[in-house]
């Protein structure tokens, strides 16, 4: 493996996220992927367990069990590894446990805070702000947004749409959207849109 | 000998050996630290972490740490537990929780340590793989599924030098497999089964064991393999009166020991059809049942005086030779030749005492020991682990040597003048030529030099050689370390002690006819029958050659019975019964007490005199550098011809058909 990262660059590579769910995700993966050796049984199988547990919290599965499962590898994991890489790995989970308490917790509520677990977001449009200007259906790949872009001479039009079962959270509606009409909100907070 | 030092273990004092394992040290006094990947004589690999302990306060490996003076180490904090309860909990999370049904249950150490730990279902995610079981042989059985990857299997059949299994994969999902994921016998597995002691759970386990008894059903006995001249410990598993398994003796879970195939699947021929259950004799051309009595009374007639002669096998036990003499003494036997005779005689077999396994080089001369070939596996086996573990090993042979793929320095040529070669590198290297030792007109070779370098820094060398080449290479331990040599039957030496080389005619006049009157102990190599007017087998198996006997006695298979032997170390052994004799069979020693008792005589064995006769060793002394031409050179032709009966009829001709196969 020639550019295996090491544990610094995954570490910083995880700055891109505000969730801890979403850091530790990538972490592992990465971790796992990449500089894991696999030459003892407890780092590999702890980082294992918790990417799945972590997994189930970022998807709205998670429960307090999952997060006390997490709280209890990762200090053992600390202890049990045999290098620094499964120490480091074990410390970066019990970091993201601690610098943001309630987080995960809030995940099994269906909640992400940072609103960045797909599965318990959705975007919508507020419907006051948008000018159906059509700039978000044309960025949209996946053909989730509805709406008719408005014409000068015509008047009464209704607001866009994004279809909740299209969307792939790729953001990029919002990024163009120029009257800031796009909004992420937690999923349990919306009547989504059902295609 | 190591120094004792004083550590504390769980705040108690004890004196231990410095410098050896903290897991041994620990188990010595009583005290076991959990452990999956640590292997008793194998350096600690600490991959599994179950034997965390705390030294000095420090979360520590045992299985890494070796003792030292002063050490306090907590084996059993709170917090130990946790972690080792995580692992294993850990591990369920992937393994199949089958213990009703298991086979390795009752012996199984993950089982045992969630019972310790009480963990009834692991409190992780459910992970299953599903992954492919290897069951294409009748010998062992691989299923991955059950693997908890402590990599014992794969490491313990690297060091003896097979490396059949790798790991593969990385991490939760990877798995122990072969080559190319090849069936075992595609891959260059021996079937010795050494990866299948070692395992501590299901996952590679002797494919004929299921529904065979569950292990605390099984009565476990030591005894000793007479099926080569390793002797090899075995542990025998009874069950019911039949013999369940084998595994190689001593600890559990050490890699020192080893068995081969043969001396773990060979009790096959005890239930054999070809099993020899009744005495018999021949009537109108045909064999027919008899009692012993009758067959004792015609032996006993026929085999006495001049004219008769007695041939035995060398892996029969000491009693059995003792009682053998006694008999031949009493009847005034004329001629008494035991196989070893023609291969050795007693100043090339019987030397000083010598420790092989504490060797620091191995100097391996004109011996080919081979694990694929099953000629002498063990002390291949042996010669690699050590070889493993960083103990020197010089090859000398005139012929190809398996062995000598492994070796720091190969000389290829005539062994003996190699030999002087040699010693007189070593006189050059600075170590003072003992008396006596001429080695005028030696020629020594850049390679030689390295081999005499090597000799001299070695603390304890060993030469480990053939009957044919034993006084030549004993030379060389008059300078320091030791010598000695293998016959091809397992108590060759016990044989030769007891004092049953051979009187009056030779194997081959015998056989040839000198004699009107033969009987043959056991299956010696017997290309058809002697041609004598009166031929007594005492046997095991029936053979096509067999068949052509007058009489033939059935003897009890070596699991059948108790004794000793003097194995190629010159240690003495001890064989323990495991099953009760099948049918009418007899051990030899009480065959002969019959054949005695039939003639109007008795014959007394003593365990006494047996141990002083073991003892007898002779001094090295000073030799010409030779190779003796009147003794037969140990080959693997003879040794599979005395292994027939074991072979045929058994798992065992799977396995030589197989390789046959991937030869040709
Ligand atoms: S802790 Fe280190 S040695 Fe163990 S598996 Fe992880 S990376 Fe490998
Ligand atoms: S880009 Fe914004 S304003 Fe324009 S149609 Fe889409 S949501 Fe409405
Ligand atoms: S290998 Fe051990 S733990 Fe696994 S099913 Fe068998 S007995 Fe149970
Ligand atoms: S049976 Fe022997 S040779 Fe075959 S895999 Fe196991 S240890 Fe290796
Ligand atoms: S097969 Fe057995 S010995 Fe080999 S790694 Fe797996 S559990 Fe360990
Ligand atoms: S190496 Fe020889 S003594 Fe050892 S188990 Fe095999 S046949 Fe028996
Ligand atoms: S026994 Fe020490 S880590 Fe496995």
């Amino acid at each position: 493996m020639a550019d295996e990262k090491d544990i610094k660059t995954i570490t910083e590579d995880t700055s891109k996220y505000r969730c801890p769910i979403q850091k530790a995700i990538l972490f592992l993966d990465e971790f796992i992927e990449g500089p894991m050796c696999a030459k003892c049984l407890p780092c590999p199988m702890g980082s294992y367990e918790m990417r799945v547990r972590c997994k189930r919290l970022a998807e709205g599965q998670g429960t307090l069990a999952d997060v006390e499962a997490i709280k209890n590898i990762a200090p053992i994991m600390f202890e049990a590894s045999m290098c620094k890489k499964g120490k480091d790995t074990a410390k970066f989970i019990i970091d993201t446990l601690e610098n943001l308490p309630g987080v995960y917790e809030a995940h099994t509520d269906g909640n992400c805070p940072d609103k960045e677990c797909a599965k318990l977001t959705a975007y919508r449009v507020i419907g006051d702000k948008c000018t159906a200007c059509d700039e978000c259906k044309v960025a949209c790949k996946d053909f989730a947004i509805l709406g008719e872009k408005r014409k000068p001479y015509l008047s009464g039009y209704y607001s866009y749409e994004v279809v909740d079962v299209r969307c792939t959270r790729c953001g990029k509606c919002a990024e163009v959207c120029k009257y800031g009409a796009i909004e992420v909100v937690n999923i349990k907070d919306t009547l989504a849109v059902k295609a | 000998m190591a120094n004792l030092i004083t550590i504390k273990i769980n705040g108690t004092e004890h004196k231990v050996p410095e410098g050896v394992n903290l897991i041994d040290a620990a188990q010595s006094v009583g005290v076991h630290i959990p452990n999956f990947c640590y292997l008793k004589g194998m350096k600690g690999i600490g991959a599994c972490r179950m034997c965390l302990v705390e030294v000095n306060g420090r979360a520590m490996t045992a299985c890494i740490m070796k003792t030292k003076d002063g050490m306090d180490v907590v084996t059993d904090s709170e917090k130990l537990k946790e972690s080792r309860k995580f692992v294993v909990d850990l591990i369920l999370s992937m393994h199949p929780l089958d213990c009703m049904t298991c086979t390795k249950a009752g012996v199984c150490e993950l089982q045992s340590y969630a019972y310790e730990f009480e963990i009834k279902e692991s409190s992780f995610s459910r992970k299953k793989f599903g992954f492919p079981i290897d069951d294409k042989n009748p010998f062992i059985k691989r299923d991955p599924d059950y693997c908890i990857l402590c990599g014992r299997c794969v490491r313990v059949c690297k060091e003896q030098g097979t490396s059949v299994l790798e790991f593969y994969g990385r991490g939760v999902g990877s798995r122990v497999t072969t080559a190319a994921d090849k069936p075992l016998q595609d891959s260059g597995c021996t079937f010795c089964g050494s990866c299948l002691d070692v395992c501590p759970v299901n996952a590679i386990v002797e494919a004929d064991r299921w529904r065979k008894g569950r292990e605390w059903q099984y009565e476990k006995t030591e005894s000793v393999c007479l099926y080569c001249a390793g002797a090899c410990d075995i542990k025998v598993s009874t069950h019911k009166g039949d013999v369940a398994k084998v595994c190689a003796g001593g600890d559990d879970a050490m890699a020192e020991h080893f068995i081969c195939a043969l001396g773990r699947y060979g009790f096959d021929s005890l239930n054999a059809e070809t099993r020899v259950l009744n005495p018999l004799k021949k009537v109108d051309g045909t064999l027919q049942e008899t009692t012993w009595a009758d067959a004792a009374k015609i032996v006993s007639e026929k085999i006495k005086g001049a004219g008769s002669g007695i041939l035995t096998v060398s892996s029969i036990t000491n009693e059995d030779a003792l009682a053998i003499k006694g008999y031949y003494e009493a009847a005034g036997v004329e001629n008494l030749v035991a196989s070893v005779s023609s291969y050795s005689d007693k100043a090339s077999l019987i030397g000083d005492a010598v420790d092989v396994e504490n060797a620091d080089l191995m100097i391996v001369a004109g011996l080919n020991p081979n694990q694929w070939t099953r000629f002498l596996p063990s002390i291949d086996a042996l010669i690699r682990t050590k070889a493993d573990r960083k103990a020197k090993l010089v090859v000398i042979n005139s012929e190809d040597a398996k062995i000598a793929e492994i070796a720091d320095v190969v000389l290829s040529g005539d062994e003996a003048s190699l030999l002087k070669s040699l010693a007189k590198a070593i006189a050059d290297a600075g170590l003072a030529l003992p008396a006596g030792l001429d080695v005028l007109g030696a020629s020594v070779s850049e390679d030689i030099t390295k081999a005499a370098e090597l000799f001299k820094n070695a603390q304890s060398p060993v030469v480990i050689t053939t009957p044919q080449l034993y006084q030549a290479a004993a030379n060389l331990a008059l300078f320091k370390g030791g010598a000695v040599s293998v016959g091809y039957e397992a108590n060759s030496k016990g044989v030769t002690l007891m004092g049953l080389q051979s009187k009056g005619l030779k194997c081959t006049d015998m056989v040839e006819g000198k004699v009107s009157s033969l009987l043959t102990v056991g299956h010696g190599p017997l290309p058809g029958r002697p041609k004598v007017d009166f031929w007594a087998a005492i046997v095991t198996n029936m053979t096509d050659v067999v068949k052509e006997a007058d009489i033939v006695l059935p003897m009890a298979a070596y699991l059948e019975t108790d004794g000793t032997i003097v194995d190629y170390q010159g240690r003495l052994k001890k064989l323990s019964k495991t099953v009760e004799p099948l049918g009418q069979a007899k051990p030899v020693a009480a065959i002969f007490t019959e054949i005695a008792k039939a003639a109007g005589k008795d014959i007394s064995i003593s365990a006494s005199e047996i141990e002083s006769l073991a003892k007898e060793t002779v001094k090295v002394k000073a030799a010409p550098f030779e190779k003796r031409t009147d003794l037969h050179a140990v080959s693997l032709e003879i040794e599979e011809l005395i292994q027939a009966h074991i072979v045929n009829g058994s798992r065992l001709f799977w396995l030589k058909e197989v390789q046959k196969v991937a030869v040709s």
